[in-house]
């Protein structure tokens, strides 16, 4: 595959990847060592999918300049769709189980209104709504991943892009649209239990005997691999004419509808395609989170989205990768309660209310010392001279 | 007024500027020519503190001047009127004009009429939008904003790119009696060889990032500087 | 000869300012023209409206045999049609390599799946190679646009304007930054192209103008002053007080 040829990073970031893989799994606790957790491994999984994530916002803004603030929404609604069949199935079997002790068998509809009453009392509803019409099916549920963010994507896409809304005024419409979402999403009565949100989701149905030692390794290989394949498919893309349109719409849309260029027409594209790929980040993220809200949607998501993207260095694929893996371990280390506290006379620096300081000051000094973020500090040590802009460095 | 030895520019790792040799005296016109990417702009740059030059040595009105930031430059009176013009389109034309202010000293911040007897549409026009100018309205302003500065060297790159043949004439005029007051030393990047022809005293080709040929009005007949020019 | 393009009584506001005022214009499929005329008379404006940037509120934009109505199209739809533009300003993709500059203009299906399974073919690179030639940038052709000098911006975007191969050409000052011999270059190369295209240059080098040799309108407060050859107007009065002076 000429990709392999023609760009080192593609190779490079692959070799990487797999080692990487490898490396957890000789230390998980289901395949080697045991030296990784067993929530570590989820941890580490679970920032693959958010560099997957990232991958599909530098796509759209890094790429092609659309600075899309919404695209956790996508994120969000692959992990709801999967969530709502894991939690049918899983509760399904549970029900089944329990009336299986009765002296008369359950009819098919009493299994189905149990199940929904064990869902959805939470919400004082005991009926299923529309949404989980395919709930039940798993090959309809990994099709609606797809289906789902992807329809918003196009919608939303296409009424703001032949309005030839752009910059500012875009990022806020986006913004607007995950408001309205989360807002929809907290509501008891939508029909995705408010803000109790789908829980349980660690637990995999028809793999009820398998430990979560197994499950949390595979469902890393699952995000490593799909970071992996998006990974090639993005440089491949990117590296097609296709790739200087887009990129030639960031710079200078004007020029490329002078060249007789239906602009709208691949923005659409490629605001779409970005969608889907946070849809599917969000389905392989959610099973190992364990638990999916309207929370996660909230409009802030999408802000650290674009702040990982930026402070990994946009317009860059590696860059994404790299600013999402390390600024969101980082946030999970110090937000999650261990990292020491500081004590500076009488002023005790807690790094749970902390943390966004730092964040702040991360992206104030990338911004100043490293514009092309972390990705082009990367390629400067690399490179150690500073040589001319090559036009194939784009990848 | 600038004496300019082996003066070297890079961008990011390519070098532009291999090393050029030129003076530019008081009360002349020096002009540069020379073939695309031979590195006229960018010897603006350097010379007015737009882009910081790599190496060589500048003496700036008998003395000395390190790599100082363009605004130092600015404040020391070197004058730029840059290829494009680059007028702030949202002030207005005054605007515009008050920006050059900054350098002089707080009690003669005021607007010369002489900007306006100059160019008598930039008094018309005083109250429009740079924006709306059109380019060779746009060219005087850019021209009045860099004089108000008081420039003893004031540099001019293309200024009369895009512009209609009268008001080409007018720039011509200008630049004539500026130079003809004899206080000012003046490097006009040109293309179009009659005007700059006309008006130089001094004249350097650039090609590849060096002077490859120099020589004053009294030396050379215009054949030979045009054949120069050609090379 | 047919007429390609045909403007009839168009005129056009903004803010209160009548920048186009019941401009007609026409050029044949295979004519050269030059439109000169001062700075702020419309030139611009008159092809903003033609490429269709600009919507005129009066008048017609007839292209064609069939005489289609180019005000109801998008500017893609327009270039597609086969009219191309070089810039007053050198619009160029700075970010990316004269190469992939060129590569984006060549003239072919301009959809996004044609776009992502696009392969350069052999003649494709050909051309390239020869327009990059005719540009003066073969040796350059791996740079980044971005570091090219004015002039070369320039060059490469007339050689975009080339492997676009539309039918009409609208070329704003393509003498800009240019020396002498780049001049004559530009010239031959125009008056070439005019051969098999319809040719519109905007210029206010007059040495230019008059080796084009062709007819000229002169444009003035947005309206056409006078045309015909290049003496013509220039002998006439109007035109020499608004904009040759004496």
């Amino acid at each position: 595959m000429s990709i392999f040829i023609k760009n080192r990073s593609v190779p490079v970031f692959i070799g990487l990847l797999i080692l990487f893989a490898l490396g957890v799994t000789v230390m998980s606790e289901a395949y080697g060592s045991g030296a990784i957790s067993v929530s570590f491994t989820k941890v580490l999984g679970m920032t693959l999918c958010l560099c997957l994530a990232a991958l599909a916002m530098d796509l759209v803004w890094g790429y092609c300049g659309i600075l899309s603030l919404g695209h956790i929404d996508f994120f969000g609604l692959g992990g709801y769709v999967i969530g709502m069949w894991l939690m049918t199935a899983r509760t399904e079997a549970v029900v089944r189980g329990n009336l299986a002790a009765q002296p008369i068998p359950p009819t098919e509809s009493e299994i189905s209104d149990a199940t929904a009453l064990q869902i959805f009392s939470v919400v004082g509803a005991e009926d299923w709504p529309w949404m989980w019409a395919a709930s039940d099916s798993l090959f309809l549920s990994l099709l609606l991943i797809v289906a789902v963010p992807g329809l918003l994507a196009l919608v939303f896409g296409w009424l703001a892009f032949r309005s030839r809304v752009t910059g500012v005024y875009l990022s806020i419409l986006t913004q607007a649209m995950t408001l309205a979402l989360s807002l929809y999403l907290f509501q008891n009565d939508t029909g995705l239990r408010g803000n109790n949100g789908l829980s349980g989701l660690q637990n995999i149905p028809g793999a009820e005997d398998i430990g979560q030692e197994r499950i949390s390794i595979w469902f890393f290989w699952a995000s490593a691999v799909a970071l992996g394949v998006t990974y090639i498919a993005s440089a491949w893309l990117i590296s097609s004419k296709f790739g200087n349109i887009i990129r030639g719409i960031r710079d200078d849309e004007l020029r490329v509808r002078f060249l007789g260029y239906q602009v709208e027409g691949y923005k659409l594209f490629v605001f779409t395609l970005s969608g889907v790929m946070c849809g599917v980040a969000g389905a392989l993220y959610y099973p190992q989170a364990g638990i999916i809200n309207p929370d996660e949607i909230a409009p802030i998501a999408s802000i650290y989205l674009a702040v990982w993207v930026a402070i990994g260095g946009r317009g860059r694929l590696y860059g994404a990768v790299i600013g999402a893996a390390v600024v969101s371990l980082l946030s999970t280390y110090f937000t999650g309660g261990r990292a020491p506290d500081i004590i500076l006379g009488v002023i005790q620096i807690e790094w749970v209310d902390w943390w966004p300081v730092l964040l702040g000051l991360g992206f104030v000094l990338v911004t100043l010392f490293a514009p092309k973020g972390l990705g082009g500090l990367f390629d400067y040590i690399v490179r150690k001279a500073p040589a001319e802009p090559k036009a194939e460095d784009r990848i | 007024m600038l004496e300019i030895k082996d003066l070297t520019l890079h961008y990011s790792g390519s070098q532009i500027l291999n090393g050029v040799t030129m003076n530019a005296a008081q009360g002349q016109v020096t002009c540069v020519m020379g073939t695309n990417g031979g590195g006229k702009t960018s010897l603006m740059k350097a010379i007015s503190g737009t882009h910081a030059r790599s190496g060589g040595s500048v003496r700036f009105d008998g003395a000395d001047l390190p790599k100082l930031p363009a605004h130092k430059l600015a404040q020391m009176g070197i004058g730029y009127v840059p290829q494009g013009r680059m007028i702030f389109p949202l002030l207005t034309v005054r605007e515009n004009l008050e920006t050059g202010l900054a350098c002089l000293p707080q009690a003669e911040r005021k607007i010369p009429d002489r900007i306006f007897e100059m160019f008598p549409v930039l008094k018309e026009m005083e109250n429009r939008r740079g924006g709306d100018l059109s380019g060779g309205q746009q060219q005087q302003l850019a021209i009045g904003r860099a004089l108000i500065t008081r420039p003893k060297l004031l540099l001019m790159d293309a200024p009369t790119e895009g512009i209609q043949p009268n008001i080409i004439q007018l720039i011509g005029q200008v630049i004539q009696q500026l130079r003809d007051e004899g206080e000012m030393a003046i490097i006009l990047v040109e293309q179009y060889f009659d005007f700059a022809f006309d008006l130089a005293d001094q004249f350097y080709v650039l090609k590849r990032g060096e002077a490859v040929f120099s020589t004053s009005k009294a030396q050379a007949t215009r054949d030979e500087v045009q054949a120069a020019f050609s090379l | 000869m047919s007429t390609l393009l045909e403007v009839q009584g168009v005129s056009v506001t903004f803010d209160g300012f009548r920048a186009i005022n019941n401009l007609s214009f026409e050029i044949g499929a295979t004519e050269l023209r030059a439109v000169i005329g001062p700075n702020g008379a419309g030139k611009t404006t008159f092809m903003d409206i033609v490429t269709g940037k600009t919507r005129p509120d009066e008048g017609t934009v007839r292209w064609g045999d069939l005489g289609h109505s180019l005000l109801s199209m998008s500017e893609a739809k327009i270039a597609q049609a086969g009219i191309g533009r070089k810039f007053q300003r050198p619009t160029v993709f700075e970010d990316q390599s004269v190469y992939d500059n060129l590569r984006v203009a060549l003239k072919k299906p301009r959809g996004p799946l044609a776009a992502i399974f696009d392969k350069t073919s052999d003649a494709d690179g050909a051309r390239i190679a020869e327009i990059a030639e005719e540009i003066g940038l073969a040796d350059q052709i791996q740079r980044q646009a971005g570091i090219l000098s004015h002039g070369q911006k320039q060059w490469l975007e007339i050689g975009m304007l080339l492997a676009q191969d539309p039918k009409l050409l609208l070329v704003d000052e393509p003498a800009a930054g240019m020396t002498t011999e780049e001049r004559e270059h530009t010239t031959a190369l125009l008056k070439r192209l005019a051969e098999n295209h319809a040719v519109v240059v905007v210029e206010h080098d007059m040495e230019f103008v008059r080796r084009l040799d062709c007819r000229v309108t002169v444009l003035h407060e947005g309206s056409v002053l006078a045309e015909g050859s290049l003496n013509h107007v220039m002998a006439d009065d109007r035109v020499i007080e608004v904009y040759l002076g004496r």
